[in-house]
């Protein structure tokens, strides 16, 4: 297979946009990506658009905008993790040699469905019984508290350490720090997850060009290469689940590190799907970057701050950039590519060299998460 | 899953999600498919087993004590839905389910240790039009003063 590079990135900025649908959004971040490097549309010889709620052939409805309408295109659909399949299958494309250039995009527009939490699959055993996202969590979360040393006060360490590099973010949906009072007086979800816990309800969208070598080569710009993408579904079954600790996570995880040729203590970064703050614990664990119950102690300790032994969500995560759920994985893969040229600004980790794009969800029953990806890419000289 | 409709004159409709009824005894009717290939057990029943593909399932029905997997009060919850309500997690008989719980304290409910063990009971969770929408419920098998 073909090597296969990240070189270009832009990112709708994440916030409230109820005038704006997410095709627009989506135009909003590949037209900036285009003309960030001067690329003419026509140079672009496929698409793959990653979103949820975004609705029938909206990957045509985002390209055409930006002068994209000919070659083939697909929507993507597989939740949370919606972008990160549509990076995945523009990887296949360029490493098997079909294409040299392809964009792909992530878009969501959650305003237009409304406050509160976002609204599940019908005909689903546990959505008819009332089942929301922030319950689910609730429930691992208080099962970790439960099996292992972690309070209520290692939940809210995540929040203020992710909000606190969400500080720095120009494209955060919440560009605030916040104290571990204003946490605790925050409102309560989900016993014991209070809404600073939760990643807000997110209008944006992202995008990242792929390329080939040559076609790099050739751009001139700034590029980070692909080691490993990897998507998983979540395995089905109806009996007991140990819901601290994520298989689809460590099976993308293990799946990952194999490709790369790289194991967790290589990363430098590690964009997270914190989607709510004990995910940040149970994916962490089952990314290998802390042992098993102890993820919480890595967070006090200061490992995963950006200056940390290996910095968890440098960008702020879901948690500060907010969670436009087909978005989140091509935005996880923007922040990284910019950490990896040296362009990440007051986000930048010192020496990045090694990062990991994790993107993780779906409500549906009988599983712990209905996809995964994970992206493991590294600098270039 | 399996739903039904049992029209008592005068009480309002009421419709069975997740259980099959109801017993004369208040427990709920909770139906499990058993592979009779591989043993796999599936909630809620299906004519196919989902982890070998064959299409003969032996149909049994759980008992009434199950073990709190875990568990939260949800106060931002479904549509639809009166919150605050409590949602627990429940291994029974093979299978998890997740249930509505009940607590001896309805106007302040703490959701269950994990590891407790709960009784199902037959109960609405909500209110469609004029449908009350029934399914199985727990509660702890131990009041809470005498645990």
């Amino acid at each position: 297979m073909r090597p296969v590079y990240i070189a270009a990135a832009a990112v709708a900025p994440f916030g409230k946009h109820p005038d704006r649908p997410a095709a627009e959004l989506g135009a909003a971040a590949a037209g900036e990506l285009l003309r960030g490097i001067g690329l003419a549309p026509d140079a672009v010889e496929a698409g793959f658009v990653g979103s949820v709620y975004g609705g029938s052939l909206v990957a045509q409805r985002v390209l055409q905008r930006v002068g994209i309408s000919g070659p083939p295109v697909f929507s993507v659909e597989n939740a949370c993790a919606s972008s990160g399949a549509a990076a995945h299958l523009a990887w296949q494309a360029i490493a098997a040699g079909v294409y040299d250039c392809v964009l792909v995009a992530g878009v969501e527009n959650l305003t237009s469905l409304g406050s509160g939490a976002l609204p599940l699959t019908s005909a689903d055993i546990e959505v008819d019984q009332g089942q929301v996202m922030p319950a689910a969590y609730a429930m691992r979360a208080q099962r970790y508290l439960h099996d292992t040393s972690a309070t209520v006060a290692d939940l809210t360490n995540v929040t203020v350490k992710n909000r606190g590099n969400g500080a720095l973010n120009p494209r955060a949906h919440f560009q605030q720090e916040v104290t571990t009072a204003q946490v605790d007086a925050s409102r309560p979800v989900a016993d014991p997850l209070q809404l600073m816990h939760c990643c807000p309800n997110t209008d944006g969208a992202a995008a990242v060009l792929l390329t080939s070598e040559g076609f790099a080569r050739e751009l001139g710009t700034p590029r980070a290469l692909i080691r490993a993408s990897i998507i998983r579904s979540g395995r089905f079954h109806t009996s007991f689940r140990d819901m601290t600790w994520p298989d689809i996570t460590e099976r993308s995880a293990k799946a990952a590190y194999e490709m790369a040729g790289l194991g967790p203590a290589d990363m430098d970064l590690v964009e997270l799907h914190d989607a709510f703050a004990i995910a940040e614990f149970l994916h962490a664990e089952a990314l290998g970057l802390a042992e098993r119950g102890t993820a919480h102690k890595a967070v006090a300790g200061g490992e995963f701050h950006r200056d940390g032994r290996v910095a968890v969500s440098p960008s702020g995560g879901l948690l500060s950039r907010g969670h436009p759920v087909g978005a989140t994985g091509a935005s996880q893969l923007a922040e990284s590519y910019w950490q990896l040229t040296g362009a990440a600004g007051a986000l930048q980790v010192p020496g990045a060299q090694v990062a990991l794009a994790h993107t993780t969800g779906g409500g549906i029953y009988g599983v712990d998460n209905g996809a995964c990806s994970i992206h493991i890419l590294t600098a270039e000289d | 899953m399996t739903t039904q409709t049992e029209a008592a004159s005068g009480a309002p409709a009421r419709r069975f999600v997740g259980a099959d009824g109801v017993r004369p005894d208040g427990t709920p009717i909770v139906r499990i498919s058993v592979c009779r290939r591989c043993a796999s057990r599936w909630f809620p029943p299906r004519d196919t087993c989902s982890a070998c593909a064959h299409d003969e399932l032996a149909s049994v029905e759980a008992g009434t004590d199950g073990v709190a997997y875990a568990s939260t009060v949800v106060r931002i919850g479904a549509p639809g839905f009166a919150t605050p309500y409590v949602l627990s997690y429940v291994d029974i008989d093979g299978v998890r389910v997740l249930a509505h719980t009940d607590t001896a304290d309805r106007e302040n409910p703490q959701a269950l240790s994990p590891g407790t063990p709960v009784t199902f009971s037959a109960g609405p969770i909500r209110t469609a039009g004029d449908v009350e929408l029934w399914s199985y419920r727990v509660r702890a098998t131990t009041p809470e003063e005498d645990r």
